[in-house]
C-alpha cells in the first residue's frame, strides 16, 4: 500500500467526506444546518499581522484559503502512503500511458453566491493558471499541455511526458474559482480576494476579519450535510513564536502549530493539550560538491559516520524531532519504503561510529596533523557551516555536529547568520557546509528529487530551486524522470531503492534530523483530531489543504 | 524669515539624505524576498515557486540605478509607496495606515503623559531642595532610565501577565473583538495599553524629571526669582508663575521634538507586547526582506522626526526673536 | 557639562541637548593644566559623591570580572548540554542552569565581556570621530565648518535605533567588532555637535591667540590647546556613547540581530525568550542578564550625572534644613 496513485483508481472509498456519498440523512444539499457550533482557535506564529487577503493562487495567502475555503479536486495524504479522497472530483483516472488524467467533478456543490460549481470552473482555474505564469506558484503548466472539459462534468488533462508525481500539485494544491466571478477580474495577480467566494465549510470576509484575527464562519450550506461542526474558527496573528507560545499555554487556543521548547514543562498547566509531531521531511547538512575537498566522497562518508544524529536529535531538538538516517527515507511516516538490507551494507545506515570515520579518512591518504586535524597534501579537513541563526535548534544542532567532527579531526566553525543572509548563500551554493531543509511531499521522493535533481541546481552565484549541495548525475537524473511515468508500485520502490543507494553511496547531503509538523491539539474541548492511529492529514494549521480536512473531522466537545 | 528659510532649506537637504539612504541601503545589501517568502512556508511549497515569485517580485530585473532611483523619487512624491512583498499584493500604503493608528495612540499618549507627569514632579523636586524626594529622585531616575524596555516589558508580563492574570499583554485588543466605537471595544483597547504603556512610562519619566528639576533649579538661582520671593509672594505662585514658566521653555522644545521620535521609538515594547503598530511591522519587514515596506516605514520615521523638529524651530522663533538673528 | 538620562533604548533624546548646555570646562587656562583639574575633579567626585563612587563601583566590578575570568577560564560557557537541564540555583550552578543544559552563571559573567568590549570600543571610537569631526569643523570654519555641520545635523536627526536595526538586519549575525563599527558610525553626531560650539566658544580665546602668534601648526594648537580643555566633556561623550552602545547593542541582539554563537546579555536574553524562560519556569534565565545590563548601565549613568553634577554646583544635593527652609521663612516674613 506505498504506492503513490494508483492506475485508473475510481473512487468509491468514501473517506472523510462520507457524509457526502453516504445517505446519511434525508433531504438535498444540506440546506441550513445551522449546528454548527463551538468556537476553534488556532494558534500559529504568522510573523506579521494579517491583510485579510486571500487570493488561492497567491503565495502569501494560498495557506489561508485553500482547504477551508477553497477546495482543490482531491485530498492526497501525505501522512497515510499518499491516500486519496475525493474532494471537488469525484474520482480520477490515469490513461494514455499516463500522460493524461481525467477528473469527474461532483454535482450538487454551490459556490457560496449560490454558483453550482461545473466543470466549466475547473477548467476555467486550470487556464486561468496558465496565463497567468505567476499565479502557478507549482508551475503545473511546465508539464500540462491542455486542460478542457469532457461532457458534462468531466475535466481531461494533457500531459507533454507522464507526470503521475504532478498529480499531488494539480489535484491537491489548487483551488478551484468561481468562472463567473474570476474572469471580470482585471487584473488577478494583484486580486487581493478579500471577500472569497469558494465552496468550502467556512466561509470569511474583509467584515469577519482583522489585522490581529481572521474569524471564519461555518458555512451554512456546505455540500455536506451536517458539517462542518465546529461554528468559528478564529486565527490570531503572532509576530513572534514567544507570543504564540505563551497564548497558547494560557489555555486561550486549541490548535497549536508551534515549536516549544521542553514542552512537557512548558504545557503542564494544560493537561488537555495533547501534541503529536509527524517527521514529513528532514534537515540535512548540505556538503558543496563544488569544493574541491568536500567533492572527495571519503570526506562526505566519514562525516556521515561521524556525526550522532541521536545527540543532535536530542540536545537540538529536545526530542522533538527524531534523528535522520542517511537513505533520507523519513521513518516512520515513509518507513515501508526504507530498503534496509541496502542501507545495513554502509555501516548499517551509517550509524554513529567516529572510529570508522577516522579510518575512512586514513585509508583515503589525509594524515592527521599536530593540531588534530586531517589534512591531506597540506589542506586541512577545516570547513564552515553555514546556519540559520534565527532557530535556536538549529544552532544547537549544529554546535553538536561541529563537536562531532572535531572529534575525528574535521574542523567545522559555524556562521549563525541572518535569516536573509544564509538563505541567500545556502540557495546560491555560496557555502561549504550548509544546515537547511527541504519540504518533501507525499511521499519520499519528492524530497530525493529536491535533493538529486540536476534541474533543481543551478551555477554557484545563481540560486538553485532545492538542490543546494549542486548534485549532478546524469543517471540519478534519468530514475527521476522515469518515476513519473508509472503508477506501478514495485516500480516505483524499485527507483527509490536506487535513489537511496545514491544517498548511501555518494552521500552528497546528510541528514541530521527530520523536520516534523508542529502540532498540540485540545482534547477537552473538540475530538476527531489527526492522531498517529488516525493519520487523516497532516495536522498542523499551516498545512494546506489538509487543515481543512482537519475542520471537516473536528466535533466540539458537549 | 531668513532664519525660518534657513531652517526649511536644512529639512529638504536631510530629507533627501534620509531618502537617498533609504534607496541606497536594500541595494547595498544582499537578500533576495522570493527566497525568504519561500523560507516562510515551513513545507507544502514546491521549489518551482522560486522563478514564480522572483518574477512576481521584480528580483534580477535589470534597469540601471539611476532610472531607479528616479523613479523611486518620483514613487515617493507621489506617494506611491508600491506593494509590500511578504504581504503582497497588499499595498504598503495600507499596512503603514493600519499601523501608525496604534503607535500615534500608544506611544504619542504615553510621551504627552510621561512629559506632562515627570515635569510636575520635577518641578516639586527641585521646589523642595533637600527634600526627601529631591535626594532619592537622581539617583533612582537614573537608573530607571538605563532599565532596557524590553526587559522591563518581560518582567511586567511575568508578573501582572503570566502569573497574577490582571492584565492583558499580547495584541492591541482582543483578538475576537470587532473594531468599532463601542464601549467595550474601547475599553478593551485601554486594558491591553496598560502593560505596555507603563513599561514606556517607567523607562521614559526619568529624563523629563530630571532636565526638569536640573533647569529649575538654575532658574530658582535667578534674580527675578529671588525678588518675587523679596516681594512676598506665595510659594506656590513663584514655583509655578516665575520658575517653572522659565525652566519649562527648553524643555517644551524638547518636547516638541520627542513627539517626532514617536513612531520610531518603541519598536521593542511593540515587538514583546505584540502590538501592532509601526515598529512591529518593521522587524516584521526585516524579517521578510520586505523592501517597499521597510523603506516606507523607515521613511514614515525619519519624516515625523524632521517635521517635528522643523516645527519646533519655527516655533521657537515664533517665541524667542533672539533665535532668529543667531540662526 | 551636558547631561544626558537616556530614555531607555529610544532615540539619543534630542530635547536634553538644549537643555543647558554651556560649557563649563576650561574657563581659563591657568597655572595646572584644564586636563589634570578636571580628572581631578572627577577623582574626587568618585570619592565623595555618593552617585559617582557607585558608578565607579559597578564599572570596576565588571571589568574585574571580565579580566578574572578571561584569566581562569572555565571553556565554551555555550557547550550546549553540559550539563543536566533545568537545575536550581546550587552552589554547583549559583544561578542553575538553563534548558539547554548551560550553566547560566558563567554565562553571565562571560557575557560581561563582549558587552564591555562593545561599550568601551564604541564610546572611545564616537567620542574620537566627534573630537575630529567637531573640532576640525570649528577650528577650520568657512566651508569645512558647514559641510561638517551638515553632515553632523543630518546624522543627528535620522532615527537611529530604525536605522541600526534595518542595517543589522542585513549584516551576518552582527559580531561585537560589526556592532562597535555600527554603533559608532551611526552614533558620534550628538557629541560632535557639543565639542563643536565648545571649541567655537574656544576659538578667540587669548591663549589660543598666543599659541597662534607662537607659530604653532593647527594640528598642535588642536591636541594641545583645544582638546585639554574639552576633558569633562570628553569623558562625558565616552559616557553617554557607551551607556547607548550597552542598551543599543543588547537590544539589538535581543530581537536576534547579533551573533546567536557569541555569549553576551543580549544573547541570553534572546535565548531566553526563545526558550519561553518564563513558562517553563527558568525565571532567572531572563532576571539575571536584564539586571546586568541594568547595572551596567546605571553605572556609566551614575558617573555621568554625578561628573554633572561636579560641573554645576547648583545640582549638588544639598544637606537638609539648610538654605530652604531658612529661605522660606525669610521670604515669609519680609
Amino acid at each position: 500500500m506505498r504506492r503513490l496513485i494508483k492506475y485508473g483508481v475510481v473512487l468509491a472509498s468514501c473517506g472523510v467526506l462520507a457524509a457526502a456519498c453516504s445517505s446519511s440523512s434525508s433531504s438535498s444539499g444540506g440546506k441550513g444546518t445551522s449546528t454548527a457550533s463551538g468556537v476553534l482557535t488556532i494558534d500559529n506564529e504568522s510573523g506579521g499581522n494579517w491583510t485579510c487577503d486571500f487570493n488561492p493562487f497567491n503565495l502569501s495567502d494560498i495557506s489561508f484559503s485553500l482547504g477551508n475555503v477553497y477546495e482543490p479536486l482531491v485530498f492526497v495524504d501525505t501522512l497515510n502512503d499518499a491516500k486519496t479522497t475525493p474532494w471537488l472530483a469525484t474520482s480520477y483516472a490515469w490513461s494514455n500511458g499516463n500522460k493524461t488524467l481525467t477528473f469527474t467533478i461532483r454535482n450538487g456543490v454551490k459556490f457560496t453566491n449560490g454558483d453550482p460549481l461545473t466543470a466549466a470552473d475547473v477548467v476555467y482555474t486550470f487556464n486561468l493558471l496558465r496565463q497567468n505564469k505567476t499565479l502557478d506558484i507549482n508551475a503545473v503548466w511546465s508539464v500540462l499541455s491542455s486542460v478542457s472539459q469532457q461532457g458534462s462534468d468531466q475535466v481531461v488533462m494533457q500531459f507533454k511526458a507522464p507526470a503521475v508525481t504532478y498529480f499531488y500539485y494539480i489535484a491537491d494544491q489548487i483551488g478551484i474559482v468561481d468562472s463567473k466571478v474570476w474572469s471580470k477580474i482585471s487584473d488577478p495577480v494583484k486580486y487581493p480576494d478579500t471577500n472569497p467566494i469558494g465552496t468550502g465549510p467556512y466561509e470569511v470576509s474583509s467584515t469577519t476579519c482583522t489585522p490581529q484575527n481572521i474569524k471564519y464562519t461555518a458555512n451554512p450550506n456546505y455540500w455536506v450535510k451536517g458539517e462542518p461542526k465546529v461554528g468559528t474558527v478564529n486565527y490570531p496573528a503572532f509576530l513572534t513564536n514567544d507570543t504564540a507560545n505563551t497564548f497558547l499555554s494560557a489555555g486561550n487556543a486549541q490548535w497549536g502549530s508551534q515549536f516549544i521548547p521542553d514542552i512537557s514543562t512548558f504545557l503542564k498547566a494544560q493537561p488537555a493539550i495533547k501534541w503529536w509531531f509527524p517527521p514529513v521531511a528532514n534537515v540535512s547538512m548540505f556538503i558543496n560538491l563544488k569544493n574541491p575537498l568536500l567533492s572527495n566522497v571519503a570526506v562526505r562518508q566519514a562525516m556521515a559516520y561521524a556525526i550522532d544524529r541521536q545527540k543532535a536529535a536530542s540536545i537540538g531538538e529536545f526530542g522533538e524531532e527524531p534523528a535522520s538516517n542517511q537513505t533520507g527515507i523519513v521513518t516512520p511516516t515513509f518507513s515501508s519504503w526504507l530498503d534496509s538490507s541496502q542501507a545495513a551494507q554502509f555501516g548499517n545506515n551509517y550509524a554513529y561510529n567516529p572510529k570508522k570515520a577516522i579510518s575512512i579518512l586514513k585509508n583515503a591518504g589525509f594524515t592527521m596533523g599536530s593540531n588534530g586535524i586531517f589534512a591531506k597534501n597540506g589542506q586541512p579537513l577545516s570547513f564552515t557551516i553555514i546556519n540559520n541563526g534565527g532557530f535556536s535548534d538549529w544552532v544547537n544542532a549544529v554546535n553538536v555536529i561541529v563537536a562531532d567532527l572535531k572529534a575525528v579531526g574535521i574542523q567545522v566553525t559555524p556562521q549563525d547568520l541572518s535569516q536573509t543572509t544564509y538563505q541567500d548563500k545556502l540557495y546560491a551554493g555560496q557555502f561549504q557546509l550548509g544546515y537547511g531543509s527541504e519540504t518533501g511531499g507525499p511521499s519520499p521522493y519528492f524530497e530525493l528529487r529536491q535533493w538529486l535533481y540536476s534541474a533543481n541546481s543551478a551555477p554557484i552565484g545563481t540560486p538553485a530551486g532545492s538542490n543546494f549541495e549542486r548534485y549532478a548525475s546524469t543517471a540519478t537524473d534519468k530514475l527521476i524522470n522515469e518515476y513519473p511515468a508509472t503508477t506501478n508500485p514495485a516500480t516505483q520502490q524499485q527507483i527509490v531503492d536506487q535513489l537511496e543507494k545514491v544517498m548511501l553511496a555518494d552521500v552528497p547531503v546528510i541528514p541530521v534530523t527530520e523536520s516534523v509538523d508542529w502540532f498540540q491539539y485540545d482534547t477537552a474541548s473538540f475530538s476527531g483530531w489527526p492522531t498517529p492511529g488516525d493519520p487523516y492529514a497532516q495536522p498542523a494549521a499551516y498545512n494546506y489543504p489538509d487543515w481543512g480536512q482537519v475542520m471537516l473531522h473536528l466535533t466540539p466537545a458537549k | 524669515m531668513r532664519f525660518v528659510l534657513r531652517r526649511l532649506g536644512f529639512f529638504l537637504l536631510t530629507l533627501w539624505a534620509a531618502l537617498t539612504l533609504n534607496f541606497a541601503l536594500p541595494r547595498l545589501m544582499p537578500g533576495n524576498p522570493a527566497v525568504a517568502m519561500i523560507a516562510k512556508f515551513k513545507g507544502g511549497v514546491s521549489p518551482q515557486a522560486l522563478h514564480t515569485l522572483e518574477v512576481q517580485f521584480g528580483v534580477n530585473t535589470r534597469h540601471s540605478v539611476i532610472s531607479q532611483y528616479f523613479s523611486y523619487l518620483k514613487d515617493v512624491a507621489t506617494g506611491n509607496f508600491g506593494t509590500s512583498l511578504s504581504e503582497y499584493p497588499a499595498s504598503v500604503g495600507h499596512i503603514i495606515m493600519q499601523a501608525i493608528f496604534w503607535t500615534l495612540g500608544l506611544v504619542g499618549l504615553t510621551t504627552v503623559l510621561a512629559f506632562i507627569f515627570g515635569t510636575l514632579i520635577g518641578i516639586v523636586g527641585a521646589w523642595r531642595r533637600g527634600g526627601v524626594l529631591d535626594s532619592v529622585m537622581p539617583p533612582v531616575f537614573v537608573i530607571t532610565s538605563v532599565v532596557p524596555y524590553f526587559w522591563l516589558g518581560l518582567v511586567l508580563i511575568l508578573i501582572f501577565g503570566v502569573k497574577l492574570h490582571w492584565l492583558p499583554y499580547i495584541n492591541s485588543y482582543s483578538y475576537t473583538d470587532t473594531p468599532g466605537f463601542t464601549l467595550s471595544f474601547i475599553w478593551d483597547v485601554i486594558q491591553h495599553a496598560i502593560l505596555p504603556a507603563f513599561t514606556l512610562l517607567i523607562t521614559t519619566i526619568g529624563t523629563w524629571i530630571l532636565t526638569m528639576r536640573n533647569t529649575m533649579i538654575t532658574t530658582l538661582a535667578d534674580d527675578y526669582v529671588r525678588m518675587a520671593r523679596a516681594k512676598g509672594l506665595s510659594s506656590r505662585r513663584i514655583m509655578f508663575d516665575y520658575a517653572a514658566r522659565n525652566a519649562i521653555l527648553p524643555n517644551l522644545t524638547g518636547f516638541a521634538m520627542s513627539l517626532g521620535f514617536v513612531l520610531g521609538g518603541a519598536i521593542l515594547v511593540e515587538y514583546v507586547f505584540n502590538y501592532q503598530g509601526v515598529g512591529f511591522w518593521l522587524l516584521a519587514a526585516v524579517n521578510n526582506d520586505d523592501y517597499p515596506l521597510m523603506q516606507a516605514l523607515f521613511l514614515l520615521i525619519t519624516v515625523a522626526v524632521l517635521v517635528a523638529i522643523l516645527l519646533s524651530d519655527i516655533a521657537t522663533a515664533i517665541l524667542d526673536p533672539r533665535t532668529r538673528d543667531a540662526g | 557639562m551636558a547631561m544626558i538620562i537616556p530614555g531607555g533604548t529610544t532615540e539619543p533624546a534630542v530635547p536634553i541637548e538644549l537643555t543647558g548646555l554651556g560649557p563649563s570646562a576650561g574657563r581659563s587656562g591657568r597655572s595646572r593644566s584644564p586636563a589634570l583639574r578636571a580628572l581631578a575633579g572627577m577623582g574626587k567626585a568618585v570619592r565623595s559623591n555618593r552617585k559617582a563612587s557607585w558608578g565607579a563601583g559597578l564599572l570596576l566590578f565588571f571589568c574585574l570580572v571580565t579580566i578574572v575570568t578571561a584569566i581562569v577560564s572555565h571553556g565554551n560557557p555555550n557547550q550546549t548540554g553540559q550539563f543536566k537541564v533545568g537545575l536550581g540555583p546550587s552552589w554547583h550552578h549559583l544561578l542553575g542552569t538553563n534548558g539547554n543544559g548551560e550553566d547560566l552563571f558563567s554565562q553571565v559573567i562571560w557575557g560581561a565581556r563582549p558587552v564591555l568590549e562593545i561599550a568601551f570600543g564604541v564610546g572611545l571610537a564616537s567620542t574620537g570621530i566627534a573630537v575630529l569631526v567637531g573640532v576640525a569643523a570649528a577650528y577650520l570654519g568657512g566651508i569645512w565648518d558647514n559641510v561638517l555641520s551638515l553632515l553632523t545635523d543630518i546624522l543627528l536627526v535620522i532615527p537611529l535605533f530604525p536605522l541600526l536595526i534595518v542595517i543589522a538586519g542585513y549584516l551576518n549575525g552582527a559580531s561585537t567588532g560589526v556592532m562597535i563599527a555600527v554603533l559608532t558610525l551611526t552614533g558620534w553626531s550628538f557629541t560632535a555637535r557639543q565639542l563643536r560650539s565648545q571649541a567655537l566658544s574656544l576659538r578667540k580665546r587669548d591663549f589660543l591667540e598666543a599659541a597662534r602668534v607662537r607659530g604653532e601648526r593647527p594640528i598642535y594648537i588642536i591636541i594641545v590647546e583645544i582638546i585639554p580643555t574639552m576633558t569633562s566633556l570628553l569623558v562625558a561623550s565616552f559616557l553617554t556613547n557607551a551607556l547607548y552602545a550597552v542598551l543599543f547593542s543588547s537590544s539589538l541582539q535581543f530581537i536576534g540581530l547579533g551573533d546567536p554563537n557569541q555569549v553576551s546579555w543580549g544573547t541570553m536574553l534572546r535565548a531566553a525568550e526563545n526558550n519561553e524562560a518564563f513558562q517553563t519556569g527558568q525565571t532567572l534565565w531572563i532576571i539575571a542578564p536584564g539586571l546586568c545590563i541594568v547595572a551596567l548601565g546605571a553605572a556609566f549613568a551614575l558617573l555621568n550625572y554625578a561628573f554633572d553634577e561636579v560641573g554645576n554646583p547648583a545640582l549638588r544635593p544639598v544637606r537638609r534644613q539648610k538654605q530652604p527652609r531658612s529661605l522660606r521663612r525669610t521670604s515669609a516674613t519680609s
